[in-house]
């Protein structure tokens, strides 16, 4: 017989369970936004997404070389970084830009401050909102779909005006996402394929996207006198879903307990209200979770699990 | 409503629940280490040469929590040696060679018994050790109940057997259902002082419906006994975990298990210190489950302790080169180094695994997924251990440290499990204990200093 391998407890593994399949799972979440966004948007949004992803796939794979680090590409983490912020962005914004995006999730963001698992905030979002401040012209406000190229303004910004100029945006549309926009925020029914998908994977708790969801919803119901069509409108329109969904139940910039995670999307959910509303720009969401990763260290230490027997 | 306790699915892979135990041919030779329970070694009373018949005691026990060992086949030592342990020392081993005849030594006599402090000690000379794999002498356990500041009401009998592939105690259960009444009644009677209308609860997971039936007939008619079926997940047999499953009762951290009001004993232990209280046949062989992805023939066998594991592979064949052998379950059993090592007085399971299942992947970033938090029985912020342990400062280092729960840890692996990164939380879990352990103890030591 020969020599036999040694090592600690246990000798079994989760099956399935890897931070690369992880990743796989959230990049196929992502396909029915991404095919939704190509078909909305032409195919412009197609170099988009495939500059993005790129982009960030060459930017990490360098950084691991220059940086000496082991290769971390095979982890997926890039592709799903680039793919998030292609759908974050609409096909107004140049490939350069996008391409300088997906540098800047990567290196900066992520790279900078250890790689995986290391950075604080969202590299997709910190890119997103890199952009929209460095280039507000082309990334603020979003496309016009192939169908209506006369579209000027986005329905959130209709929507935010109050329930009354509400009224006009179809709510059948906003779920079909035939409308202008970011690539991969406007079809409603994609984002829930692809939340349904991760809740039946396990990879995200299905409250998670929902108390930020509900948050909004609540806010916009409570302020915006009562009116369940303008709430409804408030979180189908924008990009509330796409982060909700994808980007407010990434592992690494939130918190890591069912509690504190909640807690982030109630915070994310009001901020979110307050900047519609009062901000400068019509979409909060990213900045809103920009926000709360600042949070989320604190957040995960006041929510942490309470031990069983513990003593203080 | 009591909060229900994390846990988990392993796959149980009981493929060996139905297998009726077989005892293999005589093995040629023994080899009897003397570190098969928790505290020091025992030390060989026996010389090379000498003839040496079943049962009969060849090592003392030697310092606290230490136990006998019994030759466990008739025959002569041929050595007196050592062998690497699984921990990373030594430790002495007593090699028999069988004579084949299995000779039953003269002091194999059921021991007489008067009372709590006969009865404690009968436990003592016959080398019985916790069998849940703590190994943790007997009667040392059952002594800890006569402590005066404890009012034990509860004593748990933990037929749980949580961990995937092995069936021994379910075997036991199945086939002796008869000595674990024995065992109750002993109890019952010689600690009557101290166990007065104590209930006894045997707790045991609902993937065993033929034991739970044959238990419940054979204690029918015995009020004091509660079959106490508990959900079939890891990590059940946990003291910690069965305490608060089957009394809702809760283990505070740094306090002994009696104060808790409760006992808690393996099946197996107790029904084989019954049988020995009976016919004085000290544990000198048991039940193994041999599986394991490399196993071809997935077996119950008895064999003498100190078998080669070799044996045991042997009987039960393999369809391929085993690339790891574990002794005791996947979730917590002890790889070990060589299959010449011997079958000790804990090996419930001897498991094989192959080249591939062998080697687990590496390890990667954490990703702060939480699993480890959420699948953690006791509730401990597994993935923060890491970060506190490399706190410059020491005494916050440590106030972190606590302030995790990690203290808490029952060692069940649940968080290494789950780890989509393949950290080694565990280990790092027991790093942080053991440092927490010592840090306290220096502590004392200082602040015994100071007041001299």
């Amino acid at each position: 017989m020969s020599k036999l391998h040694i090592s600690p407890t246990p000798h079994i593994h989760q099956a399935g369970s890897s931070t690369r399949r992880i990743m796989l799972d959230v990049i196929i979440a992502l396909l029915p936004a991404a095919v939704a966004g190509v078909v909305i948007f032409g195919i412009g949004a197609l170099w988009t997404i495939l500059t993005c992803v790129a982009a960030a796939v060459a930017s990490e794979f360098l950084f691991d070389l220059c940086t000496h680090k082991k290769e971390t590409v095979s982890d997926l983490s890039a592709v799903v970084t680039g793919l998030l912020l292609a759908l974050n962005l609409s096909t107004n914004v140049p490939l350069w830009q996008c391409a300088l995006g997906s540098v800047f999730a990567m290196v900066i963001v992520k790279g900078c401050f250890g790689g995986l698992g290391k950075n604080l905030v969202n590299p997709a979002i910190a890119a997103r909102v890199f952009l929209l401040l460095a280039f507000t012209t082309t990334v603020a406000g979003g496309a016009a779909p192939l169908t209506d190229l006369t579209a000027t303004a986005t329905p959130l910004t209709t929507i935010n005006q109050g329930a009354e100029a509400a009224k006009s945006i179809s709510v059948s549309n906003l779920f079909l996402g035939n409308y202008g926009g970011a690539i991969g925020e406007t079809c409603t029914i994609a984002l829930l394929l692809g939340f349904g998908y991760l809740v039946a994977r396990r990879v995200i708790q299905w409250y998670v996207p929902v108390s930020f969801v509900g948050t909004v919803f609540v806010c916009a119901f409570l302020f915006g006198g009562f009116d369940a069509g303008f709430a409804l409108r408030e979180i189908l329109a924008g990009g509330l879903l796409l982060g909700a969904i994808f980007m407010a139940t990434d592992y690494v910039t939130t918190p890591n307990t069912g509690v504190g995670r909640v807690a982030f999307c109630v915070g994310a959910g009001i901020l979110t209200w307050l900047i519609r509303q009062y901000g400068g720009y019509p979409e909060g969401v990213s900045i809103a979770i920009l926000t709360m990763n600042l949070l989320t260290p604190f957040l995960s230490d006041i929510f942490k699990r309470k031990t069983l027997g513990g003593v203080k | 409503m009591k909060k229900e306790i994390s846990s988990l699915h392993v796959p149980h892979n009981k493929h060996t629940a139905g297998c009726e135990p077989v005892r293999i041919a005589l093995p040629r030779e023994v080899v009897l280490p003397m570190n098969m329970h928790s505290g020091h070694d025992a030390v060989p009373v026996v010389a090379v040469g000498d003839h040496v018949k079943v049962g009969q005691m060849i090592a003392r026990e030697e310092g606290r929590f230490s136990s006998p060992v019994h030759a466990s086949v008739s025959g002569t030592v041929t050595e007196i040696g050592t062998m690497d342990t699984a921990k990373g020392g030594k430790t002495a081993t007593i090699r028999i060679e069988s004579d084949g005849k299995m000779e039953v030594d003269a002091s194999v006599q059921p021991p007489v018994l008067t009372d709590c402090d006969s009865f404690l000690q009968a436990i003592r000379d016959s080398g019985m050790v916790g069998l849940g794999g703590a190994a943790f002498p007997t009667w040392a356990k059952l002594n800890e109940a006569r402590n005066p500041d404890y009012h034990v009401d509860t004593v748990l009998i933990n037929a749980a057997e949580c961990e995937p592939y092995i069936t021994s105690d379910h075997r036991m259960m199945l086939s002796h259902p008869d000595w674990i009444a024995d065992g109750i009644e002993y109890l019952r009677k010689y600690m009557s002082d101290y166990l007065s209308g104590a209930v006894y609860k045997i707790c045991i997971e609902k993937n065993k419906p033929d034991a739970i039936e044959v238990l419940k007939k054979t204690f029918a008619d015995k009020p004091y006994v509660q079959i106490q079926e508990l959900n079939a997940i890891y990590p059940q047999g946990a003291k910690q975990v069965m305490l608060y499953n089957a009394t809702g009762r809760v283990a505070v951290a740094g306090r002994r298990f009696p104060s808790f009001g409760a006992l808690i004993i393996n099946v197996s232990s107790l029904a084989l210190t019954a049988h020995y209280l009976k016919t004085g046949m000290p544990l000198v062989e048991r039940i193994v489950t041999v599986d394991g992805p490399a196993v071809a023939k997935p077996m119950n066998l008895i064999a003498p302790i100190g078998t080669s594991i070799r044996e045991l592979l042997n009987v039960t064949g393999l369809k391929s080169e085993p690339g790891k052998v574990v002794v005791g379950g996947p979730m917590n059993g002890e790889a070990i180094c060589s299959v010449d090592d011997p079958v000790v007085k804990v090996s419930n399971a001897v498991l094989a695994f192959d080249e591939k299942s062998a080697v687990l992947p590496e390890a990667s970033a954490c990703i702060n997924c939480g699993r480890c938090i959420e699948k953690c029985p006791v509730g401990i912020s597994v993935a923060s251990v890491e970060r506190m342990m490399k706190i410059a400062d020491e005494e916050y280092r440590v106030k972190m440290l606590i302030d995790t729960g990690v203290r808490q840890c029952v060692d069940c692996a649940c968080c290494s499990y789950v780890c989509p990164a393949h950290r080694p939380l565990l280990q790092i879990n027991q790093q942080a204990k053991s440092y927490l352990k010592r840090y306290a103890a220096e502590q004392k030591e200082k602040v015994g200093g100071n007041t001299k």
